[in-house]
């Protein structure tokens, strides 16, 4: 049974391009999808070890851009060096997004556990503000405001059949939902771990998982790396998918978007960023023919306040409780 | 959990129903445009004028019988934001045709979503050189390239007696194209450049480049960007002393608020432009020049706008010209037919020629270049 | 040299503005243990307040100035008594969520009003700058340095001077304490917020004068405010009012001679280097943890 419930939800989402017909709807689903999986690998770092990282979008956008440049290559001086790279595949670009994103996690985990509570928060919000300003100015490599263009879309290639590529929206769904899966995979593996019992308990009470031997740092440090890895891994579908990316992806509102849907959904929940993405995913296709964009957004901070309110614990959380009472 | 399924086949359902409803007997024009952030003001202007165009043809029987239909979409002055807004105009609301992007930088975002769908794009603002040489036959710009102002602004390197010149650009395609081309241009007539400083687009302080700008010999500084960030430039070069001969390209500058809001500081300036609203008898459709002055005055639009606003006006009759000589609003008719449309617009004489690689050529119109001087609060056409 | 004096006046004149943000939010910090993510929209505010004042109902620049400041007042107690008082004793990171939301309702709202456009005001004051030798100035930087300044001082004799300041002071050191000494501390709470909204719609009202009002000003407003905060450590006015003309110099100083396009970068790489070697900024007392 307990198995049955995300098999079942799996199911469903895989059959959706079957029946829905409208390209629109899809595509929205698709980018839905791309920022439900940052919503989850945000909720590691957010629900289970207890850490407001207000600077996630970062490794967002550090997988984007790492998987886009590896993809499109690059003529670009490092520190005086030059390097030039040659395009690879989109898939490799992936694979190098989510190691520099990880990366990128360690050095800023290392840095900013040293500090914690409002410093904290303050210091992942200056990290990724530094990487947006870096991404605007580093003209060379990045285009800076001219964006980078053309990013090449997934290619699947078969022995013996040829390569495919991945132009169309339900081929993009199927990568979205696989990396999507694993994501859940992973996670799910992680905090029903050891490892991640010591991140529960480091979220309660760090002054006794201290004493009992549980090295802070080590495992804060872990749980960084790999949230960073799947939130690069979602920068990177982002990129192939859209084919297109500025500096605008490490804006402060997407941090937001991604708190938002794990806060309501329900933080330390596996299913919580799941039921949060769809909700905030979904809701501007439903309130578009009601509301302009800057009423939704007023909506959602309406929301938020809610949440925190009268769900402080989110959704998720609240509906399982209905549950067992009855 | 059964709960939430039942909500989500709810947001399906109803996501389909709106789909569904778009089949108006209307023919629909998707307009993509900055109504927000650092250059909104420019895109609200160009919307403006576009639906001037759009109420004055649904009010002459529209075209092809049937009424046209703005689609406009905010891009948030932002290119990814603009390949959404192209995404939603083609899937969602299913336009033929499109007007957009504004910059430069939204223009060459969007044009591979072109390629794409198969859907053709006026441009009615945009200036870098390399939209119309990227081999994207979807492509037909109204709006001169920053290489056709240079030439049109070169016979008057002379009589401005410009030695040396400075340049402070947006750093984007549009701002960067227009330094290459100027100072191209310039050394070719023997005028040396000096400091290329670029800036965000968003940037408000600009006192430090331009400090730096104060400390070079040179006796000219040309400006490439849009109209809010120029008044503050104007104002903060004033403040610092900078005493130079101000020169603007572009066509988006609307003189007449950067003389209501930097006041003297946007004294001695030179700006180009491409449609002077203060002498609509200079232009080569006068009565319509007229017409569209005062039907911007009505709707209580600021006359600054005007030199922004045209823009929109010629796109939409551009558009509607093409359909009407499709004879269907389909996207391929409509591509065809700019090939062959002609029209006296508010600029002057708009027809394409071929531009780009053999075979996918884009369409580029060669429109008219006013320069005018702001002196003592007065706009004046400098001949 | 020349260009160097420039520089330094530059500086010197956004520097003030940058530490009258910078009070605002260190002293709710300190008494309230709230970052407060509204900061940014009160700067806005101000802004937005200037404007429709002067240019929409035609009142003196002067006077509208002050209104700003008593609407960002006004303003900061309603968000306090509506949002704050009644999450008393939850965590730091759960009223941080509420000032999230709290901040997407504001600027948003902004954005419906006065919509997506750059706005800008015409001040009274001369056009032509005033010259000392190779160094320039506009008269309105001048003015808007000596308000700064002016609302600074006030505020420094405010917490040391006045019944209020004394109380305040004291919950900072302790609350508990303070409250067994008879302080209300709710009142104290609803005072600071008050006083650091008024004071960045200041901010706001001031800079909107001299650059342009835009719904999103706000968001690297707040973004500077914390970079000027953590510099001089979190709760300390002396180190806000340093920490701003700290900023002002680094920003200053690396886009005239290191690269213009990295002028907002600085602030944020001033925090990262701070918080390697002090993290708990240049001049804080002993910070709890949480």
């Amino acid at each position: 049974m307990k198995r049955a419930v995300p098999l079942f939800w799996l199911a469903l989402l895989a059959s959706v391009p079957l029946w829905l017909g409208d390209a629109y709807f899809l595509h929205v689903l698709i980018t839905t999808g791309i920022f439900t999986i940052a919503a989850m690998s945000l909720n590691l770092l957010l629900g289970y070890t207890g850490q407001l990282s207000l600077g996630h979008v970062a490794f967002f956008g550090i997988g984007a851009y790492a998987s886009a440049l590896t993809s499109l290559g690059f003529d670009a001086h490092f520190f005086g060096i030059r390097v030039v790279h040659e395009p690879w595949p989109a898939v490799v670009g992936l694979a190098v997004g989510i190691v520099i994103a990880g990366l990128c996690g360690y050095a800023i985990g290392k840095l900013s556990f040293k500090v914690r509570g409002a410093y904290f928060v303050i210091v992942t919000i200056s990290f990724a503000e530094v990487t947006r300003l870096v991404a605007l100015n580093w003209v060379e490599l990045t285009q800076g405001p001219l964006a980078l263009n053309n990013i090449p879309p997934f290619t699947l290639a078969f022995p013996g059949l040829g390569e495919y590529t991945l132009w169309g929206k339900v081929p993009n769904y199927y990568v979205v939902l696989s990396v999507g899966a694993l994501a859940y995979l992973v996670i799910r593996r992680l905090v029903l771990s050891r490892i991640g019992r010591a991140m529960i308990a480091l979220r309660e009470n760090e002054p006794l998982a201290t004493s009992l031997g549980i090295d802070v740092t080590r495992f804060l440090v872990l749980a960084a790396v790999i949230s960073a890895g799947i939130a690069g891994a979602a920068g990177a579908l982002y990129a192939h998918f859209v084919r297109i990316i500025d500096p605008d992806i490490f804006l402060f509102i997407y941090t937001v978007t991604m708190v938002i849907m794990v806060i309501t959904g329900g933080k330390g929940t596996l299913a919580g960023p799941l039921v949060g993405g769809l909700i905030f995913g979904m809701l501007p296709v439903v309130l578009r023919a009601y509301t302009s964009p800057v009423a939704q957004w007023i909506i959602y901070g309406v929301l938020m306040i809610l949440v925190v309110f009268f769900l402080p614990r989110g959704i998720v959380p609240a509906v399982r409780e209905r549950w067992a009472k009855r | 959990m059964k709960a939430t399924f039942r909500a989500g086949l709810i947001a399906v359902g109803v996501a389909t129903a709106f789909a569904a409803t778009g089949a108006f007997a209307q023919i629909k024009i998707g307009v993509n445009q900055p109504l927000t952030g650092p250059v909104a003001a420019s895109g609200n202007f160009v919307t403006n004028g576009a639906k001037i165009a759009a109420d004055e043809i649904n009010a002459k029987g529209g075209v092809l019988k049937q009424k046209i239909e703005l689609v406009i979409e905010d891009n948030k002055s932002n290119p990814t934001e603009a390949v959404a807004v192209a995404e939603k105009l083609i899937v969602r609301d299913k336009v033929p045709v499109m007007m957009g992007a504004w910059s430069s930088t939204y223009t060459l975002a969007v044009m591979p979503k072109l390629m794409e769908y198969k859907v053709p794009m006026v441009v009615e603002t945009s200036s870098s050189d390399k939209i119309t040489v990227s081999g994207n036959p979807y492509i037909f710009r109204i709006s001169p390239t920053s290489g056709m102002e240079a030439t049109a602004f070169a016979d008057r390197v002379g009589a401005l007696k410009i030695r040396k010149a400075d340049f402070l650009v947006v750093n984007n395609d549009w701002g960067k194209g227009a330094a290459d081309v100027f100072s191209k241009m310039l050394k070719d007539k023997g005028v040396a450049v000096g400091a290329v400083e670029t800036m965000d687009a968003a940037a408000q302080d600009l006192n430090a480049q331009l400090s730096k700008i104060k400390s070079s010999d040179a006796d000219t500084l040309f400006i490439t960007t849009a109209v809010e960030q120029l008044t503050l430039i104007l104002k903060q070069a004033h403040a610092l002393g900078l005493k130079r001969q101000i020169i603007t390209t572009g066509g988006s500058q609307s003189p007449d608020q950067l003389i209501e809001q930097a006041g003297p500081a946007a004294n001695g300036s030179y700006h180009l432009l491409f449609f002077p609203p203060w002498v609509p008898e200079a232009t080569p459709n006068p009565a319509a020049a007229r017409a569209f002055v005062a039907e911007w005055r009505k709707r209580g639009y600021p006359f600054a706008g005007l030199t922004e606003g045209f823009r929109g006006y010629d796109g939409i009759q551009t558009i509607a010209a093409a359909i009407t000589k499709a004879g269907k609003a389909d996207p391929e008719a409509i591509r065809a037919a700019l090939w062959n449309t002609e029209l006296t617009g508010l600029n002057g004489r708009i027809a394409f020629t071929k531009a780009g690689p053999a075979g996918k050529e884009s369409g580029q119109s060669i429109p008219a270049v006013y320069v005018v001087k702001i002196d003592n609060g007065k706009v004046t056409l400098a001949r | 040299m020349d260009e160097l004096l420039q520089h330094i006046v530059n500086a010197v004149m956004l520097g003030a503005t940058y530490a009258l943000l910078g009070i605002g939010l260190t002293l709710i910090f300190g008494i309230m243990r709230v970052v407060n993510f509204t900061h940014g929209e009160l700067y806005a505010f101000g802004g937005y307040m200037i404007f429709m004042l002067t240019a929409m109902l035609g009142v003196n620049f002067y006077l509208a100035l002050l209104g700003a400041l008593v609407l960002g007042i006004v303003l900061g107690a309603v968000i306090e008594l509506v949002l704050l008082r009644p999450m008393r004793g939850a965590d730091i990171d759960t009223t941080m969520l509420i000032m999230i939301g709290c901040w997407i309702v504001l600027q948003n709202t902004e954005q419906m009003i006065w919509g997506g456009v750059a706005k800008s005001i015409v001040s009274p004051l001369p056009g032509e700058p005033l010259v000392f030798g190779p160094i320039s100035v506009a008269w309105l930087r001048v003015f808007v340095f000596v308000a700064a300044a002016l609302l600074i001082a006030g505020t420094y004799a405010l917490i040391h001077r006045t019944k209020l300041g004394k109380a305040m002071r004291a919950t900072f050191q302790d609350r508990d304490t303070a409250a067994l000494m008879g302080v209300n501390v709710s009142a104290i709470n609803t005072a600071t917020f008050a006083l650091g909204s008024g004071l960045a719609a200041a901010a706001g009202a001031l800079l909107g004068a001299v650059f342009v009002i835009t719904p999103t000003m706000g968001d690297l407003a707040a973004l500077k405010a914390f970079a000027i905060v953590i510099l001089g450590g979190l709760g300390s006015i002396t180190g806000a009012t340093i920490g701003g003309f700290i900023l002002a110099f680094a920003e200053e100083m690396g886009a005239g001679y290191v690269s213009s396009g990295y002028r907002d970068a600085m602030g944020f790489l001033l925090i990262i280097v701070v918080l390697l070697f002090k993290p708990t900024g240049l001049f804080a007392r002993a910070e709890r943890i949480g």
